[in-house]
């Protein structure tokens, strides 16, 4: 009993283990400790609600996009159906009279499908995911237009608003709604079976296939999670302007690749965590506030984020050798 | 590549290794090695997985620094530090690794001549490159097919144009790294002819293999390595098989295979004309509770196919299964599992674990559903403790449960694909070579374990290209030829002459 003790104890790669485990989390805190020191617009109260409630949203589409590239697969359909469900909503509740919570759940509906459809596309018609999904991109973005005429829906009511408004008490509601999504999807990949599965799946589908997993459908489940999920996230979006846009989720998908792989996630597929994507979101956004407070503009703005983009995916590469 | 040249090598040693240490951080891969290499000599490189075999190999080929000791290649002294591989290949020395270095989709004169291809002008010299390309083969006495992508080729001939590509600069040193590891019988007999063709142009060979059989067959020499090591070196017609593995483990085996087991009990698995197009036709075969079943065959006899088949992960487009009487289908890994089969597939690496996995996560992962709390949540202490019962009971070397599998050997990265059937309780254990490439100390354990299993009770079928392991643990054995059972040979009929006729096609 004692061996077994020994043999089960967690970490005992010692101190470097942790670090390069929570990597990003100590990163994290160090980039605030520097930005609440040398600014002090950065380190007001205000500010801080601020960038949490910006990070949210994202989060939350980038725990989605999180389980299709634990899979190795990747989802870049996800721009376009930001816009759908911005489109569709504004265009249910406004133009069709639905309200909010039936056409909330009726968009919910159409990106599982959109999920679907990737996830066929991937698993039966054997497509690269970057193929697939960078068809239903377009093919999503034809459709909005069409249905929009390229012009924004706007008249949401305004009790819509408190998805990105609101608050409970003084915390944000969309931190909150960042918080439940992040507990829950916890739970689901670090203490239920299939969750579980997802990372087996990444890591080697065939020996997944071969321990009796059905690889197929948690290939295509990945899909749906991330369709889903998007649609939170696409919702709260469209509740900052109360308009249904088409153009919403025009620049998002870098941003949400970039918050996966800074939460450690590896591109192959197999390894990363549901937090440390909420991470991610919060250390982007923090980086984003600090430079819109130093007055650099939205161009050098990509730049940064490029180049913190390659930096973090080399250290993966590297990280995998040793 | 001349015979003055062989010839006047001859008398010093091509290479001389002195008191070789490698260290890596906290281990010690090599501690105080010699060796000695003749031109014109098949130099046998032995030990278990871990040994420092490769290490040793690596320290020749510049590949790793040797942290102290002295190396000489055809009697010039190399300084370590400056040493690479670049420079290791310019003095002559090629290594051809087991593991496939080809261009997939590339012909194979475009794989011999990558990176180096002969130019007219500044455009590729296609004529001269086929001319060079057949003379090579001319020279290794073989006949390959140059001109498809080496996709298509057999895995023997995609090796030969390894070894072309290796020994196109004439080098005077060639390592063989577990080149026959994945061979057939027949293919090994034509590795021979080749080592006896280059030995003869005065070249010298280090050989690795994990088949004791090879080196007293084709060896001329041998140096024993064990945990780092050197333990001894001498020539090959001085001692014998039983004294070379007294050196290689450092203990006597005292009885090489356990007895088999008698007890047996119903037919739990049967197939009846079961047919895959391109894979095997109208197999017929049975397994009884507590019986160890061998299938024999070529590469490309049908046997993996026909396992595969068996577990729901290969289509068959004609005849049954049979499970304790009853006709079922099995469409996919998840229903075999649930009739109690598990599959120890032949490449564990990529079919058999999850790499980026720990060793719990990979030994629970068929059995994830049955570690519960409240229902849907997964009890990760019960998991663990599975897992450490089980994996102490096959002895398997670790140190943490959280320890990921990449790192272990091959005979412990065997065990925990047995040890996730094991746990999981199956009835059928469908063994496809659950022996390649591992050690012999792990071989035997997991000889042992297949013992156990069927004492137990369960059903085994074995698939394995040695023969002599097939007699040694198999009650029957079915012998596949190009897809069809050819024969079945139980009791006295077991024995390899027997065995390989059928396994040409040849009726006994």
């Amino acid at each position: 009993m004692n061996d077994y003790k020994l043999k089960s104890k967690k970490y005992q790669g010692g101190a470097k283990t942790f670090l390069s485990d929570w990597m990003i989390a100590i990163l994290f805190v160090v980039l605030f400790a520097l930005c609440c020191v040398f600014s002090s617009d950065f380190r007001t109260s205000r500010n801080i609600m601020n960038i949490l409630r910006q990070a949210s949203f994202i989060a939350i589409i980038a725990m989605g996009e999180f389980f299709v590239i634990l899979l190795g697969e990747m989802d870049m359909s996800i721009s376009s159906i930001i816009g759908t469900v911005s489109i569709f909503f504004a265009g249910f509740v406004v133009e069709l009279g639905i309200p909010v919570f039936p056409a909330m759940i009726l968009v919910t509906l159409m990106s599982a499908v959109i999920g679907i459809i990737n996830g066929f596309l991937v698993v039966y018609g054997k497509m690269p995911s970057f193929i697939a999904t960078l068809v239903t991109m377009n093919v999503l973005k034809g459709f909005n237009y069409i249905y929009s005429g390229a012009l924004p829906i706007p008249g949401l009511p305004e009790s819509f608003n408190f998805m990105a408004a609101g608050k409970v008490g003084f915390v944000p509601f969309a931190v909150i709604l960042m918080l439940i999504v992040t507990v829950i999807l916890y739970v689901f990949t670090a203490h239920t079976s299939l969750g579980r599965s997802f990372f087996a799946v990444g890591g080697n589908k065939e020996a997944a296939k071969l321990s009796g997993l059905n690889v197929n459908f948690i290939s295509i489940f990945a899909f749906v999670m991330c369709g889903i999920l998007t649609t939170i996230g696409a919702l709260g979006l469209t509740s900052r302007t109360l308009s249904g846009n088409v153009t919403l989720g025009d620049d998002m998908l870098f941003d949400v690749m970039t918050i996966v792989v800074l939460g450690g996630t590896s591109l192959t597929g197999g390894r990363g965590r549901i937090v440390g994507v909420v991470i991610g979101a919060l250390f982007l956004q923090v980086i984003t506030n600090i430079m819109v407070l130093l007055s650099i503009n939205t161009y050098w703005q990509w730049v940064v984020k490029g180049v913190i983009l390659v930096v973090v995916v080399l250290i993966d590469a590297k990280s995998k050798k040793d | 590549m001349s015979k003055q040249q062989g010839a006047a090598a001859a008398g010093a040693p091509l290479i001389e290794l002195k008191h070789c240490t490698m260290e890596f951080p906290g281990v010690k891969a090599l501690d105080n090695v010699d060796f000695t290499l003749m031109p014109g000599e098949c130099h046998a490189l032995v030990g278990e997985n871990g040994a420092g075999k490769s290490t040793l190999s690596k320290c020749i080929t510049g590949e790793n620094h040797m942290t102290s000791g002295e190396l000489y290649v055809k009697g010039e002294p190399i300084k370590i530090p400056a040493y690479s591989i670049r420079e290791s290949q310019r003095r002559g020395i090629a290594i051809v690794h087991q593991e496939f270095t080809l261009m997939n989709d590339l012909t194979g004169v475009e794989n011999i001549f990558i990176g180096r291809y002969e130019k007219k002008l500044c455009f590729v010299d296609w004529k001269k490159l086929d001319r060079r390309a057949e003379e090579l083969m001319e020279f290794l006495q073989c006949d390959v097919n140059l001109h498809v992508p080496v996709k298509h080729l057999r895995t023997a001939e995609r090796q030969i144009i390894q070894l072309a590509k290796a020994i196109l600069d004439n080098p005077q040193i060639v390592i063989f790294d577990e080149l026959t590891a994945v061979l057939q019988e027949k293919d090994i007999q034509n590795i021979y002819r080749i080592i006896d063709i280059l030995k003869a142009q005065g070249m010298g060979i280090i050989y690795i293999s994990h088949r004791l059989d090879e080196i007293f067959d084709c060896c001329d020499s041998y140096t024993v390595l064990c945990d780092g090591r050197y333990i001894h070196s001498g020539a090959v017609r001085d001692i014998d098989k039983p004294q070379l593995i007294r050196m290689i483990i450092g203990r006597e085996l005292a009885n090489t295979y356990p007895p088999v087991n008698e007890q047996l009990g119903d037919v739990i698995l049967e197939t009846r004309g079961l047919t895959a197009p391109k894979a095997f036709r109208d197999v017929n075969i049975h397994v009884r509770a507590g019986e160890v079943v061998g299938l024999a065959g070529l590469l490309g006899a049908g046997k993996t196919e026909l396992v595969h088949a068996l577990y729901g992960n290969h289509r068959i487009t004609g005849g049954k299964i049979l499970y304790r009487g009853q006709e079922v289908r099995i469409r996919s890994p998840k229903k075999a599992i649930s009739y109690g089969m598990g599959l120890v597939p032949d490449e564990r690496r990529t079919l058999g674990l999850v790499m980026t996995y720990d060793i719990k996560d990979n030994t629970t992962l068929p059995s994830l559903n049955r570690y519960r709390k409240l229902g849907v949540f997964l009890d990760h202490e019960a998991a663990a403790k599975a897992a450490y019962d089980v994996n102490e009971k096959l002895k398997l070397k670790y140190y943490s449960l959280w320890q990921n599998v990449r790192k272990l050997s091959g005979g412990n990265q065997q065990k925990i694909v047995i040890s996730k059937w094991m746990l999981r309780d199956a009835d059928i254990f469908l063994l496809d070579e659950p022996t390649r490439g591992i050690d012999i100390g792990a071989k035997y354990e997991i000889y042992a374990l297949i013992h156990q299993l069927a004492q137990q009770g369960k059903a085994v079928i074995l698939v394995s290209p040695e023969m002599d392991e097939l007699i040694g643990l198999c009650n029957r054995i079915y012998i596949l030829y190009e897809g069809q059972v050819m024969d079945e040979v139980e009791g006295s009929r077991k024995t390899q002459e027997v065995i390989i006729n059928s396994l040409l096609g040849v009726k006994a």
